[in-house]
């Protein structure tokens, strides 16, 4: 690499901070048969305006990025950088939808970062807004197992993409079902105290070991929900900040990696390495590493899903995922606290939006306003992680910073 | 000049993995019922069966597809009513890129007329070694006598000119225009017009002309005879003065096993020397053929071994189900398989024959060919062509137990190491009970779906060992 910067692009100063988080909001996750798409995007939009400190006119906004996964089954959202500012009162305004993967909604917050420190903008919304519900399972993310290539990915549903590392870890390192089960019994923990969580109960190991199963080994509580929902960031330069509030959060750094999509291409069964990847280059350039966060919020669709992402983001080592969680180190109290808002797990996946979410949960923790989920600060760094596609093909990394 | 002589050089079956018993469907029809027939499992079909019996038929001597310049498929009912199944089935095979056969088919005669149609080219010498398949799993009408019939079962033979170890002698025939069993156009399902005295009085008569026609002692050769309801062929060995019937036996465990039934029941006979016949009986023809057994077919033991397995049983709903004769309520998801689906033509060589692309640069197998221009190691450009090993030991798996119709759980998928160093993902057989990490396995061809009428085929991975947990 020509700068010598491991981050995967251009030389940087670390921290990065050329982006600053001035507003951040979303609705009540859930199954929102009595709101449309467009009724989201307003619903997170006017969250995340009334959260900036000192005010905000929606007119402002130089900008929008849409964060809308599937965007090509049901309606309107196939087009939701147009349809988006419309329903959000800024019609007229740039506007681009964005879509990559699960990571989505984490990936249109770095394209909409990377539009401020441009200095092409001055104020950008990146909006993440997804309809899971409005179609039956079946007809939804279920009808995945029928689609893509008639022999390569027949049958392959959501958890298809993840099972076969768990089937694998199990093997190679233990881990037990019990051990799977503590991340979920952790999320819905939180989640009970996130009042945006789609999910607000406490449920036991033994609840997830006796659920059905879904795809072996993992059962239904191992599983997060199919869930509606839309969550909204106000971002601005660094020069523009203070006109909108005292508690300024940083972009201190971002990463983005692929992976080979199907599943016969993966290199291992007990990682996923666009995870790795990423994180390598989110932490080079906020230069910090895994020790120096406060608290991550991760990618839990299925709670294996959670235990390769702490290895793989360097909170464990390789194969300690397991009892890593068990023993309590990412929970509120400990080590490093892990998905406080109840993760996808509770809070729930809208997909566009999850990344959105998540950012606005360690936007809250780097504020102090985190209520019941508030985890101490140390160091003033969250990172926030997505990773999906085919075959967990694409990884995006953000970390936060209140360290100007 | 006398023909050259022509002989069976090697030879397997394939029978339908499960086993229903009679009494399952006299019970839905509130009659009673006897013993078994053998049924194909889901995903299986004429072309699955068919390519299990000539897998085991090659296997048996060392051979590949590509040492197979025809082949003629006999089957009463083809998987694609009017297309490429006989390219589907050459393309699973392997077989050479200028083979030259046929597709036989409109009775269970078909099987008959593969055989001839074979022997004929190779004694003319236009192919050096003939693949002849015989199979079906026909769609019985319910509640039809002939339900209680119909089996599911293949044979592949391959056939050469030569004296040893199974000559094919003399044949004789006779035809008449008679209705027996037949599916009407665009009808489903096989119908038959079953009545004791008219086959017993007008159609097995057929078949005894036939056998009475060849140069036999009847006596001392070794039968495969026609039996339509599991009763009449004991009236017919009678009436030509046979014996010894060896397709018997199979008969009763299996059913009748159509286009494959007449060569199925020479099996039997072809494990030791001695003078043989079969007579086929279907489509308002008769045809009797001789074979001279001067040594034990190679492949016929085993054959025989795979004939008497016991099989898994199956309820009477299941079968419906897989002959698609139950079929869910409501909507079900579409599938993306033609003409839905331009990848399946793309990749539908690759994925039939089970061909990878070898990087000339760092020797990474890429697989399937189509979805990788770049090597997924190296990012190459250069391949070779080269055909994957067919076994290996589970990486990982997954049993699915959440989809929708049309897919029926516990869906088994699993990531196999091959031996040759590559790895592929691919449906499990059966529901996955025996699967382990580290397991020995082998893939089997097997049909993953039929949609508006299209199948749709791909491997699967069989445990072909238990690990000791």
């Amino acid at each position: 690499m020509e700068s010598g910067c491991d981050c995967g692009g251009r030389l940087v100063s670390a921290p990065w901070n050329r982006a600053v988080v001035i507003g951040a909001g979303l609705i009540k996750m859930g199954e929102l048969f009595e709101q449309g798409y467009e009724q989201m995007a307003k619903g997170a939009f006017d969250a995340a305006v009334a959260s900036v400190d000192h005010g905000f006119d929606p007119s402002a906004v130089d900008a929008v990025f849409v964060a809308t996964q599937r965007g090509t089954l049901w309606g309107q959202e196939g087009i939701g950088g147009n349809t988006v500012p419309s329903a959000i009162g800024l019609a007229g305004v740039a506007s681009t939808r964005i879509e990559n993967a699960c990571p989505t909604g984490s990936d249109a917050f770095r394209v909409g970062a990377m539009a401020v420190a441009s200095g092409v903008y001055d104020v950008v919304l990146v909006i993440g807004v997804e309809k899971m519900r409005d179609k039956s399972a079946e007809e939804g993310l279920l009808a995945r197992a029928a689609s893509g290539h008639p022999v390569l990915t027949r049958g392959e549903s959501a958890p298809v993409l993840f099972a076969p590392f768990a089937t694998r870890h199990m093997h190679e390192y233990g881990t037990t079902r019990e051990m799977l089960a503590s991340v979920a019994v952790k999320n819905h923990h939180n989640g009970a105290l996130d009042p945006y969580a789609h999910f607000q109960n406490e449920i036991t190991i033994e609840q997830v070991l006796a659920s059905p199963p879904v795809c072996h080994p993992l059962h239904l509580l191992d599983c997060c929900p199919q869930t509606d929902g839309a969550a909204a960031i106000l971002l601005c330069s660094p020069e523009r900040a203070a006109e909108f509030t005292d508690k300024p959060v940083f972009v201190a750094g971002f990463g983005v990696a692929t992976d080979h999509p199907y599943l016969h291409e993966k290199s291992t069964f007990v990682g996923l390495p666009a995870t790795t990847l990423a994180s390598q280059r989110a932490y080079a350039m906020a230069g910090v590493g895994p020790g120096d966060l406060d608290m991550a919020e991760v990618h839990d669709c299925f709670t294996i899903t959670e235990i390769l992402d702490i290895e793989d983001l360097g909170f464990c080592e390789k194969g300690k995922g397991g009892p890593f969680t068990l023993e309590g180190n990412t929970a509120l109290d400990g080590s490093i606290p892990v998905n406080t808002s109840g993760g996808l797990l509770a809070k729930g996946h809208p997909i566009g939006a999850t990344g959105i979410a998540q950012l606005t949960e360690c936007w809250w923790q780097l504020r102090e306003e985190a209520d019941q989920r508030q985890v101490a600060l140390r160091s003033g760094f969250a990172l926030q992680h997505n990773v999906g596609g085919r075959g967990s093909g694409v990884s995006v990394v953000n970390i936060l910073t209140r360290n100007g | 000049m006398s023909a050259p002589e022509v002989s069976i050089v090697a030879l397997g079956v394939g029978v339908g993995d499960r086993r229903l018993p009679l009494a399952e469907i006299g019970a839905a029809w509130g009659r009673g019922g006897r013993g078994q027939v053998a049924v194909c499992d889901a995903d299986q079909d004429p072309l699955t069966l068919a390519w299990t019996a000539s897998d085991a038929a090659l296997a048996v001597i060392g051979r590949s597809g590509t040492s197979i310049d025809g082949l003629w498929w006999g089957t009463t009912r083809p998987p694609f009513a009017e297309g490429p199944s006989w390219s589907f089935l050459a393309a699973t095979l392997g077989l050479r890129a200028d083979a030259v056969g046929a597709l036989c088919s409109g009775s269970t005669h078909a099987g008959i007329d593969a055989l001839e149609a074979a022997c004929d080219a190779v004694a003319a010498g236009r192919v050096t070694t003939a693949l002849v398949v015989a199979s079906d799993a026909l769609v019985p009408g319910l509640g039809s006598g002939f339900e209680s019939a119909c089996g599911a079962g293949a044979i592949a033979l391959l056939v050469e000119r030569g004296s040893s170890p199974a000559v094919l002698g003399e044949r004789a025939r006779t035809y008449e225009p008679f209705l027996d069993r037949y599916r009407g156009d665009r009808e489903t399902e096989t119908r038959e017009v079953y009545d004791g005295r008219l086959f017993r009085e007008e159609i097995l008569p057929l078949a005894a002309r036939a056998a009475a026609a060849l140069n036999v002692d009847p006596a001392a050769t070794r039968w495969s005879l026609p039996d339509p309801d599991g009763r009449l062929g004991a009236g017919l060995a009678k009436s030509i003065g046979a014996t010894t019937v060896s397709s018997a036996e199979h008969r009763r465990s299996l059913g009748d096993l159509g286009a494959a039934a007449a060569l199925v029941g020479l099996v039997p006979a072809l494990v030791a020397a001695g003078p043989a016949a079969l007579v086929a009986l279907a489509g308002g023809r008769a045809t009797a053929i001789a074979v001279n057994v001067t040594a034990a077919v190679p492949g016929a033991a085993e054959a025989v071994l795979a004939l008497d397995a016991s099989g898994w049983p199956i309820t009477y709903p299941e079968v419906l189900r897989s002959r698609g004769q139950l079929v869910a309520n409501g909507e079900q998801v579409e599938m993306a398989v033609p003409p839905g689906s331009a990848m399946f033509v793309r990749d539908s060589r690759d994925i039939l024959g089970l061909v990878g692309a070898r990087c000339v640069d760092c020797g990474t197998i890429n697989f399937p060919p189509g979805i990788h221009p770049a090597c997924l190691s190296c990012g190459g450009d250069k391949f070779d062509d080269v055909g994957l090993a067919r076994t290996g030991t589970v990486q990982t798996f997954v049993i699915n137990h959440a989809m929708p119709a049309p897919f029926v759980a516990p869906l088994p998928l699993v990531c196999v190491d091959l031996d040759d160093g590559s790895r592929v993902m691919f449906q499990g057989v059966g529901g996955g009970a025996d699967l382990a990490i580290d397991a020995p396995v082998e893939l089997v061809l097997r049909r993953y779906t039929v949609e508006r009428g299209v199948p749709v085929y791909g491997w699967k991975v069989a445990v072909t060992a238990a690990v000791a947990s």
